[in-house]
C-alpha cells in the first residue's frame, strides 16, 4: 500500500468509494472496511493510532444506525422506495447507514495513513497536472502548520499569564491567529518569489514520481473489476 | 478596479486560509460528533453535524471576501479539503470532491453578482447555495435518499441557518476585523478599509 503511486491510489480508492455508494449494500460496505483495515495494518501502522482514529468513526456509525433505523424512507418519497431500499427492513436500513460510515472512513484512512504527504502533493502535480503554483503553495502552507499550532499555544499561555480564562475556540484566541496567518502568507510569498518560485518557470524534479506496473494493476482492479463485480454479483 | 489575475501572494493566502480552516474543521468535527452522539438515542444524530455545517463553507466565503477575484472561493475550498485529506479525516477520500462541490456553490453566487457585491447578503447566499449543492450530492453519496423526507427537510433547514451564521455573519465580521487591523491592505478588501494606526511586529 505504501509503495503505490499516491495519485493512482487516490483514484482507485475513490472509485471503490463510489462503487460502494451505488451498491448500497451493508455486506459490501463491511467487506471494504475489513479490507482497508487489513491494508492499514499490513502497512505497519500502529494499532493504538488506528484504534484512536476509529473511536469517533464508531460513534458516528452508531449514530447513523439509529437515524437509518428510525427514519427509513417510506411511500411518501418522490421515487419508488424499493429501488433504494435493498432489504426494506428498518434494521437493514440502519445497517446500511452505519456500515457506509465505516466503509468510507476505512478507505479514507487506508489512503491517509499509508501516504507520505509531500509525495502525494508531488504526485498530484505530476500525474494530475496540478499547476505547480498550487503544488508549491500547498506544500508551503503545510509547512506553516506547526507554527500555527505553536502560535495558538503561545496566545493561550499569554492569556493565562494575565489571569484571563479563555475557551479553546474563543475569538480572542483565533483573531491573533488569523492576523498572523495573513502575515505569514505575505512573508512566505515574498520569500518564495525571491527564490524564484514564481510558478511560471518550468522546473525539473530530482526524483520524479512515476506510474509503475503495480499502480496500473491497482487501477484496473479498483476502476474496472470492482464496478463489474458490483453490477454482476 | 483590482487586477483579476492571480499572483503567488493570492495562492499562498488561499492555501494558508485552507490550513487554518482545515484545522478548524477537524476541531469542529469532534464537537459535532459529541452533539450527534448525544442525539443518537433519538435517531437524530445527523443533526449534530447540521448545526455546525456552515463552518465547512467558511474558507470559501472568507477568502473570496478578502481577495475578491474569480475562482478564489472554489480553489480555496478545494485546497482546504486537500489539506484535510493530508491530515487524515474520517470522511474518506471524497472530501476533495465535497470541497469542490461546496466551493462551486459559493463561486456561482459570487459570479452571479459579477464579483462586485461583497456584503452580508451575498456571503450568506454563497453559504446557502453551497449547502444546497452539497445536499444534492449527499442524497446520493450518503444514501440520504433512504431517509424520511420530513427528516431531510429538517436537516436542510438547520443547515441553512448554520450557513448563514458561520459563512455569512462570522466570516463578514472576521473579514472586516482583519481589514481594520491593516494586515490585508494589499488585498481588495483592505484597499478601501478605514485603517487606524497600524502596529507592526517590530515596533
Amino acid at each position: 500500500m505504501r509503495s503505490l503511486n499516491p495519485a493512482c491510489k487516490f483514484i482507485g480508492l475513490l472509485a471503490a468509494t463510489f462503487v460502494l455508494a451505488s451498491r448500497r449494500d451493508p455486506v459490501w460496505n463491511l467487506a471494504a472496511f475489513v479490507l482497508s483495515m487489513a491494508a492499514i495494518l499490513l502497512a505497519r501502522v500502529r494499532v493504538r493510532t488506528l484504534l484512536l482514529l476509529l473511536l469517533p468513526v464508531a460513534l458516528a456509525a452508531l449514530g447513523m444506525f439509529f437515524t437509518g433505523y428510525r427514519f427509513a424512507a417510506d411511500g411518501s418519497m418522490p421515487v419508488r422506495a424499493d429501488i433504494f431500499l435493498v432489504g426494506g427492513s428498518r434494521l437493514w436500513n440502519g445497517m446500511l447507514q452505519a456500515s457506509r460510515v465505516l466503509a468510507y472512513a476505512g478507505l479514507g484512512y487506508a489512503f491517509a495513513l499509508t501516504t507520505d504527504r509531500i509525495r502525494m502533493v508531488r504526485s498530484f502535480q505530476r500525474q494530475f497536472h496540478v499547476p505547480q503554483v498550487f503544488a508549491y503553495g500547498l506544500l508551503a502552507a503545510w509547512g506553516v502548520f506547526p507554527h500555527m499550532a505553536q502560535e495558538f499555544r503561545r496566545t493561550r499561555a499569554a492569556f493565562r499569564a494575565r489571569g484571563i480564562r479563555v475557551l479553546p475556540f474563543s475569538p480572542a484566541l483565533l483573531a491573533p491567529l488569523l492576523v498572523k496567518s495573513v502575515r505569514w502568507s505575505e512573508e512566505l510569498s515574498v520569500a518564495m518569489e525571491s527564490k524564484g518560485f514564481s510558478g511560471k518557470a518550468v522546473r525539473s524534479d530530482f526524483a520524479p514520481i512515476r506510474v509503475q506496473a503495480r499502480d496500473w494493476a491497482f487501477l484496473v482492479v479498483c476502476c474496472l473489476a470492482l464496478p463489474a463485480a458490483a453490477i454482476w454479483l | 478596479m483590482q487586477k483579476k489575475t492571480w499572483e503567488l501572494k493570492d495562492v499562498i493566502m488561499m492555501a494558508i486560509l485552507g490550513v487554518v480552516f482545515s484545522a478548524v474543521y477537524m476541531a469542529v468535527f469532534q464537537g459535532g460528533l459529541a452533539i450527534s452522539t448525544a442525539l443518537t438515542p433519538l435517531g437524530l444524530s445527523s443533526f449534530g453535524f447540521e448545526i455546525i455545517y456552515g463552518v465547512w463553507f467558511m474558507a470559501a466565503t472568507l477568502a473570496a471576501y478578502i481577495i475578491r477575484k474569480p475562482g478564489v472561493a472554489l480553489i480555496t475550498e478545494v485546497l482546504a479539503s486537500a489539506i484535510e485529506l493530508l491530515m487524515g479525516n474520517s470522511g474518506g477520500l471524497t472530501v476533495v470532491l465535497t470541497g469542490f462541490i461546496q466551493g462551486a456553490g459559493a463561486e456561482v453566487v459570487f459570479a452571479l453578482f459579477r464579483y462586485r457585491k461583497w456584503n452580508l447578503g451575498t456571503m450568506s447566499l454563497a453559504g446557502i447555495v453551497s449547502a444546497v449543492f452539497i445536499f444534492c450530492y449527499e442524497l446520493y453519496y450518503l444514501n440520504y435518499i433512504a431517509l424520511a423526507p420530513g427528516l431531510l427537510i429538517g436537516q436542510l433547514a438547520v443547515r441553512f441557518v448554520s450557513a448563514f451564521v458561520f459563512s455569512g455573519l462570522i466570516c463578514k465580521l472576521a473579514g472586516d476585523g482583519l481589514a481594520k487591523t491593516g494586515v490585508v491592505k494589499s488585498y481588495a478588501i483592505g484597499a478601501k478599509a478605514d485603517i487606524g494606526k497600524v502596529y507592526d511586529e517590530e515596533e
